[in-house]
């Protein structure tokens, strides 16, 4: 069971369970904090990892969102998530798979282009946000942003399904899987 | 490896992060109005999570009636399977957009169904929707005739540029033939000097001014031979001098 697969469990009532997985644990639990503070009426439930595949011994709910967060300073970060892809079921690519980069604001200290991460994204056809996690306020708009894609991840708004989000936010950035 | 404090973390929202948004809390502090808006909490509760598992069953109806599509065993190139999601996503959208569209289209019906009712129920002539829609109507004629000024202000520029463009024509035109009547000019005069006709004159011309130089050397000799004091008769002086010209220069 170590591969993720997306609905192989049934839903908790009124539940909604996001998956982070990254290097950086401190900034990973900021966000979650911040997440946890936004207006939501179903319950949140943040898992945070820092690679998959996660252990199997424990009895976890249904994962409706992974969001990988790839630290743009350094490298050994995006090689985690690189080997942490490996461990996900190719169904869950369908909408409910997300890339936060961070860092991206300090030019110089970044290791890694940003287009290293954009072919990342386009690669598996999942949405991309930047965002610098260390201040405040944009941490809270990511937060906001994330529980909005969770909400609908796990099927509690109606009307609207994980596929057909990932195709909304597809149309704006169309330009790219031509470039590949 | 999961780290146990974000188990941890995920116990606490439990409290803080249920029933959040909505109006109605499960647990409101209240006393009194308590009791009359719990089962109306309750009931919005209870509503939501029907949608919720309403979309979740949808979603995975879907999942199983596309796991009964078989996957081609074979390796396909990654080109072709990038071509083949492609054209996969494009009917996605193209079926969105029909949806829209019929969607829409219901929608519009519905509304003027709704307004005829509301018109025949009302004084025609008085009601704010009346005044709306005239002043709908007014706009729309301002649109019309501001399309309509801008249509014919692009025609003008559309004239005025053909004709640029017809006089740059015609003037390139004339520049060319001026050019190539130069240049006729240009190769008629060389021919010219090339012809043989001249080339033959020059010779003789050559040939009468070397003879002319010779006779010319020889009367000068005749007289100088002569020991006659040319300098001081002047007919002599004359002749003496005509003859130094040099024919070569003229």
């Amino acid at each position: 069971m170590s591969v993720l697969r997306p609905l192989d469990k049934q839903p908790g009532l009124n539940t909604a369970t996001i998956l982070l997985v990254g290097t950086e644990d401190a900034l990973l639990q900021q966000l979650a904090d911040a997440m946890l503070k936004e207006d939501c009426a179903s319950e949140l439930k943040i898992h945070l990892a820092r690679s998959l595949p996660l252990p199997s011994d424990v009895n976890r709910p249904r994962i409706d969102l992974i969001m990988f967060v790839v630290n743009l300073h350094s490298k050994y970060s995006l090689q985690n998530v690189e080997e942490s892809l490996r461990h996900v079921d190719a169904t869950f690519f369908l909408g409910k798979v997300g890339f936060l980069a961070m860092g991206a604001g300090q030019e110089s200290h970044c290791s890694i282009h940003r287009n290293t991460v954009t072919k990342l994204a386009n690669t598996y056809r999942s949405p991309l946000f930047f965002c610098d996690l260390e201040r405040e306020g944009f941490r809270a708009t990511v937060a906001q942003r994330l529980v909005r894609m969770l909400q609908i991840c796990a099927g509690h708004v109606p009307g609207v399904s994980a596929l057909n989000l990932l195709s909304l936010l597809r149309s704006s950035e169309n330009p790219a899987p031509e470039d590949l | 490896m999961e780290r146990r404090p974000g188990e941890q973390a995920a116990g606490e929202p439990a409290d803080c992060g249920a029933g959040g948004g909505e109006g109605g809390d499960d647990e409101p502090p209240q006393g009194a109005g308590a009791q009359a808006a719990r089962p109306e909490a309750r009931l919005t509760l209870l509503l939501r999570l029907r949608a919720q598992t309403k979309q979740q069953l949808l979603e995975y109806k879907s999942m199983v009636d596309a796991n009964e599509e078989k996957t081609p065993e074979q390796l396909i190139q990654d080109k072709h399977i990038e071509a083949k999601i492609e054209d996969l996503e494009k009917e996605v959208e193209e079926v969105k957009t029909a949806f829209e569209m019929k969607k829409l289209a219901l929608d519009r019906m519905q509304l003027s169904i709704a307004l005829q009712k509301n018109l025949e129920k009302i004084d025609p002539k008085t009601s704010v929707l009346m005044d709306n829609m005239k002043h709908v109507l007014k706009l729309n004629k301002l649109i019309m005739k501001s399309h309509q000024e801008s249509w014919d202000l692009e025609e003008k520029l559309l004239d005025v540029r053909k004709k640029r463009l017809e006089l740059k024509q015609s003037s390139e035109n004339k520049l060319l033939e001026i050019q190539t009547e130069k240049n006729k000019q240009k190769d008629d005069l060389a021919n010219m000097e090339n012809s043989n006709k001249i080339k033959a004159m020059q010779r003789n011309l050559k040939m009468e001014i070397q003879i002319t130089t010779v006779i010319q050397n020889v009367f000068q000799n005749l007289i100088l031979g002569s020991k006659a004091n040319w300098a001081e008769d002047p007919t002599l002086k004359e002749i003496v001098l005509q003859l130094e010209k040099n024919l070569t220069t003229i």
